[in-house]
């Protein structure tokens, strides 16, 4: 329903003198009808974001468009509620004074809705965040996860065109959170509502969204599908965001053509694109996942390693592998190929599936010494 | 970029039935019922305050037509007038400190522990409070008083050991009178703020291995400290701009402090300028206190209720509650039932003294309420002054408080320390202030009810500011921020979320200038006329006339209207934030609906 265009937003905290940037330079085109995640670790400008989009915080550079309105720029905002916008606070937001269904009401009520209208939607959002029978409570009377069901509903009920959820689902048991889950996305589904979700939990990501934004120290870092952001991190940082990796030092043996051939610790070779600016001999990370390594038996050149500890997982089982150059890997393996701690292995990577990064200058320094 | 033109409102898809036209456009902006309203508070409290001062400042250095600091001159080198000073500060400083020792440990032992009787402590502190200063003064007078007291004449006569009496008039005397005026600050401030304390933050440093102890010092005590200490602060300002009993105990002692000082200026002849002057040193001193207060509490502001519900701990203290409720009973016996049995005694006596048991009678009950002619009149005054200022005090208050704490506007830390200069201006100061400001006005206001009302909301607007800034403090913004985004404008926001949430806070406020306008005596006193008469002016003419029993009957009668009012205020505005009222008990174990 609406489409969201964060153009060079940046907002810095603090005093007249120091100023902390909690959001810089952010460029984001959001599509109508998509559900959105903002990824990264805590204090990286999540909350900053959608507190922006929001209408709350007035960005220092910038500016937000949703369908071609302009909505925030330095010289002024769009006031919330006059945004056509829900969202759910990172620490709930419940009224402490309304109970659960006048804190659900509270929306529906403004939208000028009949008492019976209000009655039912007000059952509908109950029965969808399993609270129903719990509405005549004060907040006070519920558990966390409680009044975090309330502020979603709270914000689900008047179906606004777009929805910020900060953290929505961190207090609730794992069970209930995979089933609010796959509620969620098939509301988003059904209404069409574009979701800006905010979560640090990958897999959450990962599971529910269209695009991903990865953020890290209030920049954006790469935005994407899952599968690109997980298969083809743009930095460092992503790849280890997202889920377990191995980074292998190497360097650049040649390059052709735009192919690179890289040497890899331990006698790893592997040909990819060349990373931009690289140049033979230039020091690189390999970044592999762990189900992109595979093992045989029998040590041989190249490739050659030692099994250092061995993890049985039920559905993988996982493997610390040493090296020749003192760099380890971890490999994950379909669990019936049984390798022993001490066995000597031949390693093979999957080059399609590696990313090369070049190296900071910093660390290739700290390296040297 | 382009230049700052905000979009077109009507251009977007509105969600059902929310009123369309917003954003509104740039004029709609600047009339919205927001700046209105905050604007109208902003012009109130210059109105109220600041043109006030300005003219007590311009009175106090400009003088038959040129500028002079003659009277400041005067003001800073008097004897008379630096005595004055220090015995304020004396006052001021010994008061704070015993409203902290009195209030903080009663207001522990009610918020957190199990400590027996709380009922009795609150009803002590409410009392105590309510008990107008200069009634407390007058009941010791007549216990203490070196002649006619009735304990002095007691150990004199019956017992012959007159050095067992005590001289009320003197500085302890008057520091014990005022403390009991006082104390209720710091009580009432640090029990409330204990009380919302969440239980979690305790449990998380017991937990860390903490003793209860150790958890009272470096959790709790900080977490408090802004409310104690704005308690400590009222009780320092509000204890030396005491005009009622620094007359009545001060002035037959010889200690004369700032206000008695200013008072005795306007004998005859009059000395306004160096009465301004005088005035205004005394506003240096309460700027200064509040400063010291403000920019501790700028560095550590907490909130602590958030948009989760607060439990308070409590604790178990063992046989250590019976010294601690001891204690409660004796601050209860000297601060209500000395006073009050005293004050009902000299009322039904037919002469006060060691015999007074000898001839009771209600004669005097009769003579102020039927034959002495002013009281009735004195009485609808009062009432009704009281109940439309505090009402005023409180939602100017909760205006202020909101634009200090929730805006960026410039400027709004002067409209905090305006609103807050009053408490530190004895009611005379601001009563010749008014005076001189509305005479040059085209409009006659002398001796009218609406000075009075003026004078009232002028001098008690920082109580209402600082209940409003407490509680405000206290609500987390997103509460505010989450009606906001479902569409809510500010008006609807500030009547459904802020003051709801603040009414706790704000009625408290408003009884907090409720008590101490129907008993306001020192503005009053210059701005009364024979048809503005209230209630304690007629209770201090009396005085000053020398009927002793009279006065005693028409202050019980004072303290017989108060507490009804306070009774229907409680039942109207009681009621704490998310509990229901007719809870029924045993319907409160917190069941999840998940299946
Ligand atoms: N009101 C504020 N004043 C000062 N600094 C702030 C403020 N709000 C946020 N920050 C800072 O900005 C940075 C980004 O904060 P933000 O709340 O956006 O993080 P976040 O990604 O939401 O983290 P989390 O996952 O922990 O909620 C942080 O370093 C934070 O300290
Ligand atoms: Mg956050």
């Amino acid at each position: 329903m609406a489409g969201i265009t964060i153009q060079n937003l940046s907002k810095s905290y603090g005093g007249r003198h120091v100023q902390m940037a909690a959001l810089s330079e952010l460029n984001l085109n959001i599509a109508d009808n998509q559900f959105i995640t903002l990824l990264g670790p805590s204090g990286c400008g999540k909350t900053t974001t959608l507190r922006c989009i929001a209408g709350y915080v007035t960005p220092d550079t910038g500016s937000i468009h949703v369908d071609d309105r302009l909505l925030s720029s330095p010289q002024g905002v769009v006031s919330p509620e006059a945004r056509g916008m829900g969202m759910v606070f990172q620490n709930y937001a419940v009224w402490p004074h309304k109970t659960v269904h006048e804190n659900i009401a509270f929306g529906l009520k403004l939208r000028k809705l009949s008492a019976q209208q209000v009655r039912d939607k007000v059952e509908q959002a109950l029965v969808l965040v399993n609270l129903k029978g719990l509405e005549a409570r004060y907040p006070n009377e519920l558990s966390g996860g409680q009044q975090q069901r309330v502020a979603l509903a709270r914000s689900l009920v008047v179906e606004p065109d777009i929805l910020l959820l900060d953290e929505p689902l961190s207090n609730l048991d794992a069970k209930l959170r995979e089933k609010m889950r796959s509620e969620l996305k098939q509301l988003q589904r059904r209404t069409g509502i574009t979701f800006i979700y905010v979560t640090h939990d990958q897999s959450e990501a990962l599971a529910l969204s269209d695009q991903i934004a990865v953020m890290h120290g209030g920049r954006l870092q790469q935005f994407g599908s899952p599968f690109e952001v997980y298969t083809k991190p743009s930095n460092r940082i992503v790849a280890d965001f997202m889920g377990l990796v191995n980074f292998v030092p190497g360097r650049v043996a040649a390059i052709d053509a735009g192919q690179a051939i890289i040497e890899g610790e331990g006698g790893l070779r592997l040909q990819a694109a060349a990373p931009t600016g690289a140049a033979p001999g230039a020091p690189v990370d390999i970044a592999v996942r762990p189900e992109n390594i595979t093992l045989a038996a029998g040590g041989g050149t190249p490739g050659a390693g030692v099994i250092r500890e061995r993890v049985f997982l039920g559905n993988i089982c996982e493997y610390t592998v040493a090296l020749p150059g003192g760099a380890s890997l971890r490999v994950q393996t379909h669990p019936l190929q049984q390798f022993s701690e001490g066995e000597a292995v031949t390693v093979t990577v999957d080059a399609s599936q590696c990313s090369i990064f070049p190296r900071e200058v910093a660390q290739s320094d700290r390296a040297a010494a | 970029m382009g230049p700052a033109t905000m979009p077109d409102a009507g251009a977007t898809r509105r969600p059902a039935g929310l009123s369309s036209a917003r954003p509104p456009s740039r004029l709609a902006r600047i009339f919205s019922l927001e700046r209105i309203v905050m604007g109208a508070a902003i012009a109130a409290l210059f109105i109220l305050v600041v043109f006030p001062l300005c003219f007590l400042l311009i009175g106090s250095v400009w003088s038959e037509g040129r500028f002079t600091l003659e009277y400041f001159r005067e003001a800073l080198t008097g004897r008379l007038y630096l005595q004055a000073l220090l015995n304020s500060l004396m006052l001021g400083a010994w008061t704070g400190l015993f409203s902290l020792l009195l209030g903080l440990p009663l207001a522990w032992a009610v918020a957190r522990t199990n400590v027996p009787g709380k009922g009795l402590i609150t009803l002590t502190a409410n009392l105590s409070y309510l008990s107008p200063p200069f009634l407390t003064a007058i009941a010791f007078v007549n216990l203490f008083g070196p002649n006619a007291g009735l304990i002095n004449a007691f150990f004199r006569d019956m017992v012959g050991a007159p050095w067992l009496g005590f001289n009320i008039f003197s500085m302890p005397g008057l520091v014990l009178v005022t403390v009991l005026h006082t104390f209720p600050y710091v009580f009432l401030l640090a029990s409330s703020a204990l009380q919302s304390v969440d239980a979690s933050y305790e449990e998380a440093a017991q937990i860390l291995g903490a003793s209860k102890f150790r958890t009272v010092l470096s959790i709790t005590t900080p977490l408090v400290m802004p409310a104690i200490l704005s308690g400590v602060l009222l009780a320092f300002v509000n204890a030396i701009a005491l005009f009622g009993s620094q007359a009545i105990i001060g002035l037959p002692g010889r200690i004369v402090t700032l206000p008695t000082r200013i008072y005795s200026l306007f004998d005859f002849p009059a000395q306004y300028a160096l009465a301004s002057a005088l005035s205004l040193l005394f506003v240096v001193i309460t700027v200064a206190a509040l400063y010291i207060q403000r920019a501790y509490l700028a560095k550590r502001s907490f909130v602590t209720l958030g948009g989760k519900g607060a439990r308070p701990q409590l604790m178990d203290l063992g046989w250590a509650k019976w010294p601690l409720f001891g204690f409660c009973v004796v601050v209860f016996f000297v601060s209500i039932i000395l006073p009050y049995a005293t004050l009902i005694a000299v009322s039904i006596s037919k002469s006060w003294g060691l015999n007074f048991w000898q001839g009771l009678t209600l004669e005097h009950y009769r003579f102020v309420l039927f034959d002495y002619d002013v009281t009735q009149r004195a009485i609808v005054n009062s009432l009704g002054l009281a109940i439309v200022a505090a009402t005023i005090a409180v939602f100017l208050g909760a205006i202020i408080g909101w634009i200090d704490i929730r805006t960026q506007i410039p400027g709004r830390k002067f409209l905090d320390y305006a609103a807050l200069v009053p408490l530190g201006l004895p009611g005379i100061v601001m009563a010749v202030a008014l005076i001189q400001f509305w005479l040059t006005m085209p409009i006659a206001l002398y001796g009218t009810l609406t000075i009075l009302l003026l004078a009232y909301v002028g001098r008690y607007i920082p109580l209402g500011v600082r209940a409003a800034n407490t509680s405000l403090r206290q609500i987390d913004p997103t509460l505010e921020e989450s009606a906001r985004i479902l569409g809510a404008s500010w008006g609807h926001t500030l009547k459904e979320i802020t003051l709801p949430l603040m009414r706790p806070g704000l009625f408290a406020g408003w009884l907090l200038v409720f008590v101490p306008v129907i008993q306001e005596l020192s503005a009053s006193i210059l701005l009364f006329s024979s048809s503005s008469m209230t209630l304690a002016v007629a209770i201090y003419n009396l005085y000053e006339t020398g009927y002793t029993e009279p006065v005693a009957a028409l202050a019980m009668t004072n303290m017989a209207i108060i507490t009804v009012v306070i009774i229907i205020a409680r039942k109207i505005g009681g009621g704490q934030i998310g509990r229901k009222e007719n809870e029924k008990p045993g319907d409160g174990v917190p069941q999840g609906g998940t299946a």
